[in-house]
């Protein structure tokens, strides 16, 4: 085990690299860059090289990449040039915004997926079947600024419990506990919105993993030897049903960190997802780079992650 | 057969959630990025604006496009803002907590930055400037000595007098060979600047400090910009910013960009990214403490700003402008809504390397023959003009004397193509010397005027006998494609300075990438940029715009509207294209 994950991890190696030849020529290769997206009527010529040139914007492509990836080896991502803050202060500033209401949604969507796809595999084809694949598809295909908008309309000033938008209540300045009330109270209805848009697709995979389980012979041996159903399908089904989720679970890990950008944006949740899609906009490099090389990495260990939990939980995968 | 049924209740449901999606998406699409005025750098991208009047002025009262739209009925004021008795919410997109006067570079920053910082001068409604920290401003005869004398007595919000000094260490970090901010303080030819930013002098020689309160900088070259460029170049305390700075390394001056201390109406109390900045008034303000207490900057995002005004979450914020959202404001009845002409306008660019383009009376014919005034009413109703010049008409610089407003008529732009030589060729399309009248148009994919602008330009061109072939493209692949002069017509959006010059039309100008070329106008923008007086400065720039209207060197679109909605219980603000709100903090007060 010990040896897969060295082998594992050192074959991250030559993947990262791939992965950053690819995403550098791509940022490398889009029209413009931070100087010309400012648009300034009046910045002179001698300015805006001189910016190239501090940037080091100025310098042959391939130099480029060999400084950037010399710096990023040695932990250092740059300065972000729209913020003027380094990179790893930046996504600081944000990204824990995002982890929390990915978490809870992640939380919720998982619980509410599994009992929904469970009891649908159980009672399949009967009305609360059909009803919990209408509602999971319905909220599925709804757009999430739509479905967020609407929520806003109805709940923040139609019936005013909730607020419209944001993280904390203007100059509450609360601490503590009271703090962590107020995030709650604005975090709802994004978490929900969050976790409506996520849950659909996980019901489906549980259920079908639950459909194929509960037809196996040993299910009906359980059930001949007089075991109590719930007995059965949670626990000798169940447990099998969920296998092919842990490696959904590895891919929840860079979900966790990116944000959801079109929702932070409906409910000004200070999010990371915002200001990546922003720096695309603004051609801040070192912050998009240094962002997506972060997200790739935490999908490659993601993926190991799930390898070798399955092999942990699944005694029949032997990892070599 | 149950099993069909409920399919087909799937597929119906949908089906009604496409068409609900696809409402949904127009009402989000409505509202504009939305870039507040006046600063250099990020005014519309996107967004467009313009000066000059419609061709048919003098509107009557239900025509009025812009101006102070009182509220109604005070008493719907919702009672989470009825309850904020010291404090005052201002709704913006987020900050980047560069609060730094010599690194913002988002309008909103700069928004913190004035609000929390001084400078020797401050801009007045009308777009001039009046002395703010300066007591006076000598100038020299020759225009190339200004003299800055600071009011006695002014202190930091840490306790530190303000002196000059201060200046000069912020021309210092202005001039650092490292210094990526937005200013370009080369421009303005500080004597030994150039040696100083180089590296070969160890101070600038042309800055003086002759006491604690004033200081002389001597320039090369004049330069009607100079005494406002330098003057608006706000104080702020080395004791604090220049602890460890060095030449060459801005590094620890750019650290401390979050946490600002200066001279203003209110101190930073609290950042917070991406949600709020929290600020406390400055009892100790030189020009009298702001009346609220409390000042908050809340991040508000253009799908629910007028969900936050609505609610009271704020009371202050700017709202892109349309009918729609000028009636729904007007609607919730305890706001104030203050509209006026954005400092900026929206354009049609020619190359003027290729051939077609060349020919003003082409260049008149593209005018005349596109429907401008249905263009620009089909994005904004009302709440926009057709300009014919590259000025705003609150400019002190606009004129509309002599100027021709190329109203619509197909037949005369027709008259004008067949008197350049451009003849229908038999397959309807014109064509001169074997060469087809086609234009490739690039157009950027977010900006609602496109939406607009296609189907009238194309429907107009074809009538002329020109085949059009349309592209809508990122923002930054049309300045990529503007830079290296690959293209041959496209449509984007200028921004304006409360000061004429620019260098978009003049020969080999910065940002001239149309090269268009005219000796005239260059002639007249160098007499406009040399000029000192005021009065010699009108002159010259209504003899540029004169010109330009005649030669038209792209079709000038239009110019819209900006919008602040502000809750009735706050009175005294005093906002225009050129005067931000934030030059009015001292005056507001909340009223019950």
């Amino acid at each position: 085990m010990k040896q897969y994950i060295i082998r594992r991890l050192l074959q991250l190696i030559p993947t990262m690299i791939g992965i950053s030849i690819i995403v550098f020529a791509i940022s490398a290769l889009v029209p413009g860059d931070f100087i010309t997206a400012k648009n300034s009527p009046t910045m002179t010529l001698e300015k805006a090289e001189q910016l190239r040139e501090i940037y080091g914007l100025d310098k042959p492509v391939v130099q480029r990449y060999f400084t950037w990836i010399g710096n990023m080896i040695t932990g250092n991502m740059g300065d972000s040039l729209q913020h003027k803050q380094p990179v790893t202060k930046v996504v600081n500033n944000y990204v824990w915004n995002s982890f929390v209401i990915a978490f809870f949604s992640l939380l919720l969507s998982w619980l509410i997926a599994v009992f929904a796809g469970v009891f649908s595999a159980k009672f399949q084809y009967s009305l609360f079947d059909k009803l919990v694949t209408l509602f999971i598809f319905l909220c599925m295909s709804l757009p999430s600024f739509f479905i967020g908008l609407l929520f806003i309309l109805i709940f923040s000033i139609n019936m005013g419990i909730f607020p419209v938008g944001g993280m904390t209540t203007a100059g509450l300045g609360a601490v503590g506990w009271e703090h962590i009330k107020d995030v709650a109270y604005h975090m709802f209805l994004p978490t929900v919105v969050l976790t409506m848009l996520s849950t659909g697709s996980l019901t489906r995979y549980f259920r079908t993993g639950m459909l194929e389980v509960i037809r196996q012979d040993y299910i009906r041996t359980a059930r001949a030897k007089g075991l109590k159903e719930r007995t059965v399908i949670f626990k000798h089904a169940l447990r099998n049903a969920l296998l092919p989720a842990i490696t959904l679970l590895g891919f929840e890990l860079p979900a966790l960190f990116s944000g959801a950008i079109i929702l932070e944006k409906v409910f000004i949740w200070p999010g990371v997802g915002q200001v990546y899609l922003e720096s695309i906009s603004v051609r801040d490099y070192p912050f998009m780079l240094g962002f997506t090389i972060f997200l790739a990495v935490l999908t490659l260990l993601g993926n190991l992650l799930s390898d070798v939990l399955y092999g942990v939980a699944d005694p029949r995968i032997r990892l070599k | 057969m149950s099993k069909k049924l409920s399919g087909m209740m799937v597929i119906l449901l949908f089906m009604m959630t496409i068409l609900a999606a696809c409402s949904g998406g127009d009402k989000a699409a409505e509202p504009v990025k939305e870039n507040p005025p006046a600063t250099t750098t990020d005014t519309n991208k996107d967004k467009p604006a313009d000066p000059a009047p419609a061709p048919t002025p003098a509107p009557a009262d239900d025509t009025k496009n812009d101006g102070l739209f009182p509220a109604s009925d005070k008493s719907l004021n919702p009672a989470l803002a009825k309850n904020r008795k010291d404090t005052l919410i201002i709704g913006m997109t987020a900050p980047k907590g560069t609060f730094s006067p010599l690194f913002w570079s988002t309008a909103y920053d700069k928004y913190v930055v004035e609000t929390v910082f001084d400078s020797f001068l401050a801009v007045q409604g009308d777009g001039t400037y009046a002395e703010s920290l300066a007591e006076k401003i000598d100038v020299s005869e020759d225009g190339l000595k200004y003299t800055y004398h600071l009011k006695p007595g002014v202190k930091y919000s840490d306790g530190t007098p303000v002196t000059v000094k201060d200046y000069l260490f912020a021309l210092k970090v202005l001039h650092d060979p490292q210094y990526d901010g937005e200013s370009d303080i080369l421009a303005d030819k500080i004597k030994g600047g150039q040696e100083y930013h180089d590296g070969k002098a160890k101070d600038i020689s042309g800055v003086k400090i002759i006491d604690d309160n004033t200081v002389e900088v001597t320039v090369t070259e004049v330069n009607a910009q100079t005494k406002v460029d330098l003057g608006t170049i706000e104080l702020l305390p080395e004791s604090y910013y220049g602890k460890n700075f060095k030449f060459g390394n801005l590094d620890s001056v750019k650290a401390l960009s979050d946490k600002p201390i200066g001279s203003g109406k209110y101190i930073v109390k609290k950042f917070t990214p991406g949600q709020e900045v929290v600020m406390e008034a400055n009892p100790n303000y030189f020009n009298g403490a702001p009346k609220i207490k409390n000042l908050i900057y809340k991040t508000t995002a253009d799908e629910t700003r007028l969900a936050m005004l609505q609610t009271g979450e704020v009371d202050v914020d700017m709202v892109s402008v349309n009918e729609d959202s000028v009636e729904e404001l007007k609607g919730m009845g305890f706001l104030d809504v203050n509209i006026f002409p954005t400092n900026g306008y929206g354009y049609i660019a020619f190359n003027h390397k290729d051939k077609k383009f060349q020919d003003v009376k082409v260049r008149q014919a593209l005018t005349i023959g596109l429907n401008r005034k249905d263009i620009v009413a089909g994005v904004y109703g009302k709440f926009a003009d057709v300009i014919n010049i590259p000025e705003s008409k609150q400019a002190w610089a606009y004129t509309n004397e002599g100027i021709e407003p190329y109203e619509f008529d197909i037949e005369k732009a027709k008259q004008l193509l067949d008197e350049a030589g451009w003849k229908v060729g038999a397959d309807g399309i014109r064509e001169k010397d074997g060469t087809k009248f086609k234009i490739n148009f690039s157009a950027t994919a977010d900006n609602p005027v496109v939406e607009s602008l296609l189907p009238i330009m194309t429907k107009n061109y074809k009538e002329l006998g020109i085949d059009i072939s349309a592209e809508t493209l990122d923002f930054n692949a049309i300045s990529e494609k503007r830079k290296t002069g690959k293209f041959e017509s496209f449509f984007a959006a200028w921004g304006l300075t409360p000061d004429p010059d620019s260098t978009v039309y003049i020969t080999k100008g910065a940002q001239n990438n149309l090269a268009y070329s005219n000796k005239k106008v260059d002639e007249l923008m160098l007499k406009g940029k040399k000029t000192l007086d005021i009065e010699g400065r009108k002159e010259a720039y209504k003899q540029v715009y004169q010109e330009l209207n005649k030669d038209l060197p792209v079709i000038f679109l239009y110019q819209r509207r900006d919008m602040w909605a502000i809750n009735s219980r706050i009175t005294g603000f005093d906002i225009t294209p050129y005067k931000n709100f934030t030059y009015s903090l001292t005056q507001v007060q909340i009223t019950e």
